[in-house]
């Protein structure tokens, strides 16, 4: 999934080219110093070589200051003390032609100090950055709206009583925008589409006869007319075309003894109801641009305000853009909110303005998860296996482009779930609409496509009679077989593990005699269990990291990471990620580094487009590397993050602390203690703390780190780490040491003892750049398997019926995880709980219309729009087994999103095994099931 | 101009007033606006999700919560009210010191994102008082959480570790249940004297 984001590297060369100062920092950089309990001023959290609770924890329960949304001018250094309040204004319909604003209800004194508006925006040359995937920022008078919910104009109000009273007259009230006649929309183009056809060869290892991998995905051209599918001629995509066509001709007319079965389904868009509203805080004052953004992707961010507004009549010198903790689940990753909290601030007359979102505006402007209208069939043999699976899924991209080529593509290559498929042909549309955008909600898409699928297999299941986890057990990916895109899944894929536990677990063996019993005491009520299981890609194949470790000569170890924490836990888990290379976890770390003078790297951050003979000419070049950094986005975090933190670790332990524990086991006249045993970096381990090697004296950190230090030995690390569903591996000449390491990029830094020509070479940061003397990246091709890395989950839900209203109660649940290595237990449950209530939410409550009585109208927040509750989750009898990791150095994996997809499956094969009836259209609400009761 | 109040309350302990306010504010306006008290957590300014629950302390009634976004200033005025900066104490370097509930929280790794925390602390602080001034039987314990807290809406967490910690703090704390720790305690002096 091609995420836009880019790198701090790309943003400077920008700031520089257009002669700004810029910068992107965390927010407790700028706060004012006499703010209580800033993230990471509590040293509670760890002690006792204990994780005690979230590195965060004690600033955000005692309701500190840490969200974009709690910060006022005053809060920050150097702000003035006040300042002023901004107000979008959306239109709340898309099909008629507007006029413009009658904001006569205000009458004087109430009207805005500022009133900004297309006009006024153009007449200053201000424009929306990449509007073709932001959308632009008002709509001119004389248009139709492009989207139900389009902001007009944004008014600023200089003090807060006449702006909440001017608030308070306009909200709700549709009389304010003025339109004219009916009006149709103008033909668009689809915003992507995409096919992934697969002819697997005899074995499901060996070589294909077609896949996208091996050959090509189809990209058809998106015109005003809509997807122009290539035919069977098509110089480039002809071939793929044949095979789907086959397949799809086989679909038609299967050979004798197999079945084709197949489901049309529809699942509906959702609000990733991130708690915290859309905001921000600008000041512009003298050609100095503050911004403090509540987004999920900063960089994206600062790098666009920074190009809007330089190329404007407003003169920029200076841009300092402050990143808050902020929640997103994939709403504020790069959505166009932070380009109106700068552009209010260029129009708040010096003073700094705040723009924030009410309820009702962020359900009508943030972004939503698209819904889609999705075809699956599969073709079975006489034996239950899976023989062909196709599936077209249409999506609705709402108003504005956005993610919706990407989380399309995603959609489908997910739709397979757990199943090797020997044949497969995918296809995806995205289209635009007059609903609000779709983004990149969590689950990007394969919530939507893999919880189908999961309801479709289990039809079958009744159908063919035979048991659902039988059917599953039969048709199971396992380790080495490939994908639908014809990529080789990496390492072993435990789904089966998972379904053979379930297969036994008393929860589904015991449910026929369970559903008897709970029916025969609970008259009025039916009984049901469902089942479902899937496996979650995560990652964009263009994933970078920096870390950086050191150890101080009494023993500390201090890290700076380019992680941020957007609620999942990230930065404690970092910490103690380097414990068992070092010894103990990191002491003292700065996250949300965005400023890497260590690592003097240069990208084009083009990782999904430089052809393979570019890159090869760009690798030859050591300080040249893919991308510099990726976005942050929770499920990404474990698995990537952790392998730099990881890379960085061993390496100061390799490279520095290691020699520092030769030195010492080997002092003395004839060679010391090591001399008659000795040992290999092979042989360290860490046992309380104390680094010991076979029989050697175990060493403490405080003890190696005052001899590194002494002798000069390197005492720090910096790494730099990409990958391409593959690790980029380099050859490094370290000390005269020659070492391959699943990174592309190294710094280093000698101890207080090392010469003067070692510390005159530190010039970067204090750092010495290694450059490597060889880059293996993975091949470009590797673009094309869409995803490798996956997580498996499954999801047994017992819920009951109720006859008269067709209310479901959920009785209680039991979730299956693999996630590789847990870092912090704590975290990896609570992600999973979350997951499921929100997954819960999509099968059962949570539903926004499309048409005109959709969010766009300004009209929903939570008293229409159902989020479940405690009491709808099984709160007191849910529970979650996390499957053991393979060893000791099996990767954590990204999580977050695939935990709520199989809880929607079950939810709804539940509900099936309970009334008997196949429900289709998601949610199944009460009232639904009560039509067909 | 709107009509306007002469406001005065406590406000964690401190004399807050007169204040001269519009008298249809709402008080989560004038915790974040005028105080900036801004742990009190806006999201849905309709009463529904309980992320701006607040602390109302009445000398007869004993505490009860009110969600800050639609309980206006006229209604607090002369009242007595905690919010979430009032809930933990401070050690001598001014640090703050967590309530058992905060603590419970922190420990049982309840929250992530926390925008709602603040909602389920107060929330949970009340009914953990409730139950000094009406301890209820251990079994009931689940029963009680669920409707003090059902109206708290989460949208990371799915509840459970909120939940959870609640429970380990009712069911631990001397004097929350009838057959709880202070029963035992009760019972031991008993055999001991
Ligand atoms: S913000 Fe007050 S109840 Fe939701
Ligand atoms: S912790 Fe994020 S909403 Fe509750």
């Amino acid at each position: 999934m091609p995420h836009l984001d880019i790198s701090r590297r790309r943003f400077l060369a920008a700031a520089a080219a257009l002669g700004i100062t810029a910068a992107v920092r965390p927010l407790g950089q700028a706060q004012a110093a006499m703010m209580p309990s800033v993230v990471g001023q509590d040293p509670g959290w760890f002690s006792g070589g204990r994780l005690r609770y979230r590195r965060d924890g004690m600033a955000k329960v005692t309701g500190s200051k840490v969200f974009s949304i709690d910060i006022r001018a005053c809060d920050l250094d150097g702000w003035p003390q006040t300042q002023s309040h901004g107000l979008t204004l959306h239109v709340p319909r898309a099909d008629r032609v507007y006029l413009g604003l009658d904001l006569s209800v205000l009458e004087p004194d109430l009207m805005p100090d500022v009133l900004i508006d297309a006009a006024r925006v153009a007449a200053d040359k201000v424009a929306m950055p990449e509007a073709s995937f932001y959308g632009d920022f008002f709509l001119a008078e004389g248009q139709v709206p492009p989207m139900m919910g389009q902001p007009v104009a944004l008014g600023i109000w200089h003090d807060y009583e006449r702006f909440r009273a001017a608030r308070k007259k306009l909200q709700f009230r549709t009389e304010i925008f003025r339109f004219g006649d009916h009006a149709d929309q103008p033909a668009r183009a689809p915003y992507g589409a995409a096919r992934y056809v697969r002819v697997g060869g005899d074995d499901p290892r060996g070589r294909d006869r077609f896949s996208s991998m091996q050959d090509t995905v189809i990209w058809p051209d998106l015109t005003t007319d809509g997807v122009q599918w290539p035919g069977p001629e098509h110089p480039a995509f002809g071939d793929a075309m044949r095979h789907a066509d086959e397949i799809r001709d086989v679909m038609e007319n299967p050979p004798e003894g197999w079945r084709v079965f197949s489901g049309q389904f529809s699942s509906q868009s959702v609000d990733p109801a991130a708690m915290e509203m859309e905001n921000g805080l600008g000041w512009y004052d003298d050609g100095k641009l503050h911004v403090v953004g509540a987004t999920q992707s900063p960089y994206s961010a600062a790098h666009h305000i920074m190009d809007m507004v330089s190329d404007s009549n407003f003169s920029l010198d200076d841009l300092d853009f402050v990143t808050g903790y902020t929640v997103g689940y994939g709403q504020k990753e790069h959505q166009p909110f932070p380009y109106y909290v700068a552009l209010a601030a260029l129009y708040g007359q010096g003073r700094p303005v705040r723009l924030m979102l009410d309820r009702w505006q962020h359900f009508q402007f943030a972004l939503k998860r698209h819904p889609f209208s999705i075809r699956t069939a599969f073709a079975v043999d006489s034996e239950g296996h899976f023989q062909i699976m196709t599936c077209d899924a249409i999506g609705d991209g709402g108003g504005v482009m956005n993610f919706s080529p990407s989380v399309g593509t995603v959609a489908v290559t997910a739709a397979q779930s757990i199943y090797y498929l020997p044949k497969s042909d995918l296809s995806v549309e995205v289209h635009p609409s007059t609903g609000v955008t779709s983004g990149s909600m969590r689950g990007y898409g394969t919530l939507q496509t893999m919880a189908t699928t999961e309801m479709l297999v289990d039809e079958i299941a009744t159908e063919m009679n035979i048991d659902p986890v039988d059917l599953r057990r039969r048709n199971v990916i396992k380790s080495g077989m490939k994908n639908t895109q014809g990529a080789v899944p990496s390492g072993h894929l435990r789904a089966a593990e998972i379904l053979d536990l379930v297969a036994a677990d008393p929860l589904w063996t015991d449910r026929a005699e369970r559903k008897r019993r709970f029916e025969q005491e609970n008259p009025g009520k039916r009984f049901g269990v469902g089942f479902a299981a899937v496996q979650k890609d995560f990652g964009t194949g263009a994933e970078a990291a920096v870390v950086q470790l050191e150890v101080t000569p009494e023993g500390r170890l201090q890290m700076r990471h380019v992680a941020a924490e957007i609620g999942a836990g990230a930065t404690t888990s970092q910490m103690l990620v380097a414990e068992p290379f070092l010894g103990r976890p990191v002491d003292e770390v700065e996250f949300s580094v965005q400023d890497w003078p260590q690592m003097p790297l240069h990208t084009q951050d083009e990782p999904y487009t430089t052809s393979q003979e570019d890159e090869d000419r760009l690798a030859l070049d050591p300080t040249w590397v893919p991308r510099f950094t990726s976005p942050r986005s929770a499920s990404n975090s474990a698995y990537y993050f952790t392998h730099a933190t990881q890379q960085a670790a061993q390496m100061l332990l390799r490279i520095g602390l290691w020699p520092a524990a030769l030195s010492i086991w080997g002092e003395g006249a004839s060679g010391g203690q090591m001399r008659p045993e000795p040992v290999s970096i092979d042989d360290a381990q860490w046992r309380d703390g104390r680094l010991v090697a076979r029989s050697m004296e175990p060493l403490t950190l405080e003890r190696l780190a005052a001899r590194a230090h002494r002798d000069g030995h390197i005492t720090g690390v910096c790494v730099h780490t990409f990958n391409r569903w593959a690790w980029a591996e380099a050859d490094f000449d370290i000390d005269g040491q020659k070492i391959r390491a699943p990174i592309d990029a190294l710094s280093v830094r000698w101890g207080q003892g090392a010469s003067a020509s070692r510390k005159a070479s530190m010039t970067d940061g204090g750092y010495a750049f290694i450059p490597r003397s060889k880059a293996f990246y993975p091949p470009v091709q590797r673009n094309n398997a869409g995803t490798v890395y996956y997580a498996p989950c499954a999801s047994l839900i017992e819920l009951a019926v109720s006859t008269g209203s067709g209310k479901v109660e959920v009785l209680q649940h039991k979730t299956w995880l693999e996630c590789g290595t847990q870092i912090v237990p704590e975290l990896v449950s609570g992600q999973m709980q979350g997951g499921l209530a929100m997954g819960i939410g999509h099968a059962l409550y949570e539903e926004l219309p499309t048409g005109a009585e959709g969010p766009g109208n300004g009209t929903w927040n939570y008293s229409r729009y159902h989020l479940p509750r405690a009491s709808e989750v099984g709160v007191w009898t849910q529970t979650g087994h996390v499957l053991p990791a393979l060893s000791d150095d099996d990767p954590p994996k990204g999580m977050a999103e695939v935990v709520m997809i199989p809880i929607a499956g079950a939810c709804i094969n539940a509900i099936a095994h309970a009334t008997g009836h196949r429900f289709y259209q998601m949610p199944v609400t009460a009232e639904r099931i009560k039509e067909v009761l | 101009m709107a009509e306007r109040i002469s406001f005065s309350a406590v406000i964690n302990g401190q004399k807050v007033g007169p204040m001269d306010l519009p008298h249809d504010l709402m008080m989560v306006e004038l915790l974040q606006e005028y105080l900036n008290l801004t742990g009190t957590r806006l999201s849905c300014g309709q009463g529904v999700c309980s992320a701006c629950t607040i602390i109302v302390d009445d000398a007869e009634k004993g505490s009860y919560t009110v969600p800050a976004c639609v309980t206006g200033v006229a209604w607090l005025n002369g009242k007595s009210v905690r919010t979430i900066e009032g809930i933990a104490g401070r050690d001598e370097q001014g640090g703050p010191v967590p309530s058992p509930i905060q603590r419970a929280f922190l420990e049982h790794f309840s929250f992530q994102c926390s925008y709602c925390t603040p909602g389920f602390v107060n929330g949970a602080t009340v009914l953990v008082e409730r139950l000094q001034r009406q301890p209820i039987a251990s079994d009931q314990v689940e029963a009680a959480i669920l409707e003090a807290l059902d109206r708290h809406i989460c949208r990371c967490t799915g509840y459970v570790r909120y939940y959870q910690a609640v429970r380990d703090v009712i069911l631990s704390t001397p004097g929350l249940t009838t057959d709880g720790p202070q029963f035992d305690m009760v019972a031991r002096q008993e055999v001991t004297q």
